[in-house]
């Protein structure tokens, strides 16, 4: 009943407008925190939100996929109300400090890894800066997909599956700014793709179908789309 | 076949110097912005933030670290380098918006092309004194938003609206813009952020306090400072001026690098 009132007072009240980020996953502290942070930035310890945001995101890898855009608003919503930047400066030294303990990460748990990797593209996805992608981030997130293409990680659909799935959000915008980079990717995965042994068949599906996706010009043909992704008909 | 060796980059990466940033500075109580970035609070600026050493930005990455270092460095760490970037694509963006400008002033003008010398108006020559240099550009611009983000700055324009200000008395941001020697340039500056203090906040006891204090220009950047040493009473700063309150106040406003000792002698 109360909740009814609620919503009918004060229309644009936390409850419902911000569902859309998922912040079931929160204490309801937390989630007020950070509901704050996305209207009033300046009044929430931004440090702290985004140790918040980075630490859900190296565990849940549902929540990695959607915290660009929590980020991103929190970005835009700081510059606007008090030209700031504290909120994007702590969290991309925080995904610095963890960048460079990522092989330590990895060896402690794939999850994590791959996790952090979802979550790094994505933030190169959404926090734009004047529209371009932040070029710092353009070499860590090749050095991640690297990371990704070399052969103890190929054994791992978890990384595979993360691989592609970042290749088809952010490829093109990785080739734009660093092409070299990308060949000398590719040319990994053809390798893996064709030399290694003992890769699944779902592996060696998914990087077939990202050479094809690449060479298409970041796209499939209709025919490759067919094959890849249609149901099997009679 | 051949498995690759992990990418060369990734060690350069580790190896690259880690760019510091200290904890507040003894000046740091008239800036509305911690050198984090965060925005401070009357309170806030009261503690010897000076001491505070568990109070550390977590992003402080070189815990051996001495002191402040020289924002005019590389800075390695991702925050640094975005902000950077931001700044230079903004910087070329004003430096567009001013050439145009300039260009729409000089029009009107290019009709009244009369003797040889100058002509009246400067904006034809604004073009060709213009500064383009992106470092120099995007230092003067630090100095500046240094200046900006301050207390005495917010209090100012909020005091002041732009078609009220009187020429020498009101402050002026010094134009970016126009080529000026490095010393005429930080020279502008200081006088600039001296004027500006006119402005700053009054303090619990009512006086505007230790003047002297809140100039930290030597803090982050390599201003000389070639004053001639005034009478003062026991200078131990290397490099110490002593400049009379533009506005008139009396308060001498004193410009040192370091040293709280010789701080707390003056008047």
């Amino acid at each position: 009943m109360s909740q009814i009132d609620e919503t009918e007072a004060h229309p644009t009240v936390m409850e419902n407008s911000t569902d859309e980020y998922r912040f079931q996953s929160f204490d309801p502290d937390t989630q007020m925190l950070l509901k704050t942070a996305l209207k009033d930035p300046s009044s929430v310890d931004l440090e702290k939100v985004s140790n918040i945001i980075v630490d859900q995101s190296l565990k849940d890898q549902v929540f990695s996929k959607e915290a660009g855009r929590i980020c991103y608003t929190i970005v835009q919503a700081e510059a606007k109300q008090s030209d700031g930047n504290v909120f994007r400066r702590n969290l991309l030294n925080r995904l610095q400090r963890e960048f460079k303990d990522r092989e330590d990460m990895r060896a402690r748990s794939i999850h994590e890894w791959v996790c952090y990797v979802t979550f790094i593209c994505n933030i190169f996805d959404y926090l734009k800066v004047n529209n371009m992608p932040m070029v710092a981030l353009v070499h860590p997130v090749y050095d991640c997909m690297m990371r990704l293409a070399q052969p103890d990680a190929l054994k791992n659909e978890e990384e595979v599956d993360c691989l592609v799935l970042q290749l088809h959000r952010i490829g093109e915008q990785l080739e734009k700014a660093n092409s070299q980079r990308m060949d000398q990717l590719f040319f990994l995965l053809r390798d893996g793709f064709l030399l290694q042994e003992g890769l699944t068949s779902m592996t060696r599906l998914l990087l077939l179908e990202i050479l094809e996706f690449r060479a298409g010009g970041w796209m499939l043909s209709s025919t490759a789309n067919k094959y890849y992704y249609s149901e099997i008909s009679d | 076949m051949s498995t690759r060796t992990p990418d060369r980059r990734t060690d350069a990466t580790s190896s690259r110097r880690e760019h510091t940033r200290s904890g507040p500075s003894r000046w740091s109580h008239c800036r509305k912005r911690g050198v984090d970035g965060s925005m401070r609070t009357d309170e806030h600026e009261r503690t010897d933030e000076h001491e505070r050493t568990e109070g550390r930005h977590s992003s402080f990455t070189t815990p051996e670290s001495s002191g402040p270092v020289s924002r005019c460095a590389a800075s390695s760490d991702w925050g640094s380098q975005v902000e950077d970037n931001e700044m230079r694509r903004d910087l070329h963006r004003d430096l567009q918006r001013y050439r145009r400008r300039i260009l729409a002033a000089d029009g009107p003008h290019r009709e009244r092309k009369a003797s040889s010398g100058s002509s009246g108006s400067c904006d034809s020559k604004e073009e060709e004194s213009l500064e383009t240099d992106e470092g120099v550009l995007l230092r003067r611009q630090k100095q500046i938003s240094y200046g900006k983000n301050t207390l005495a700055y917010d209090r100012y324009i909020r005091e002041v609206p732009k078609h009220l200000r009187q020429p020498g008395i009101h402050p002026k941001t010094p134009n970016k813009f126009r080529k000026y020697s490095r010393r005429s340039w930080d020279q502008q500056i200081k006088l600039w952020r001296v004027k500006l203090h006119a402005w700053d906040p009054p303090t619990d006891n009512g006086t505007q306090e230790d003047n002297e204090e809140q100039l930290d220009l030597g803090d982050i950047m390599d201003i000389e400072l070639d004053f001639p040493t005034l009478a003062e009473p026991g200078p131990q700063a290397a490099h110490a001026g002593v400049m009379e309150d533009p506005e008139g106040t009396g308060t001498p406003v004193k410009v040192q690098r370091m040293d709280a000792a010789a701080a707390s002698d003056v008047v």
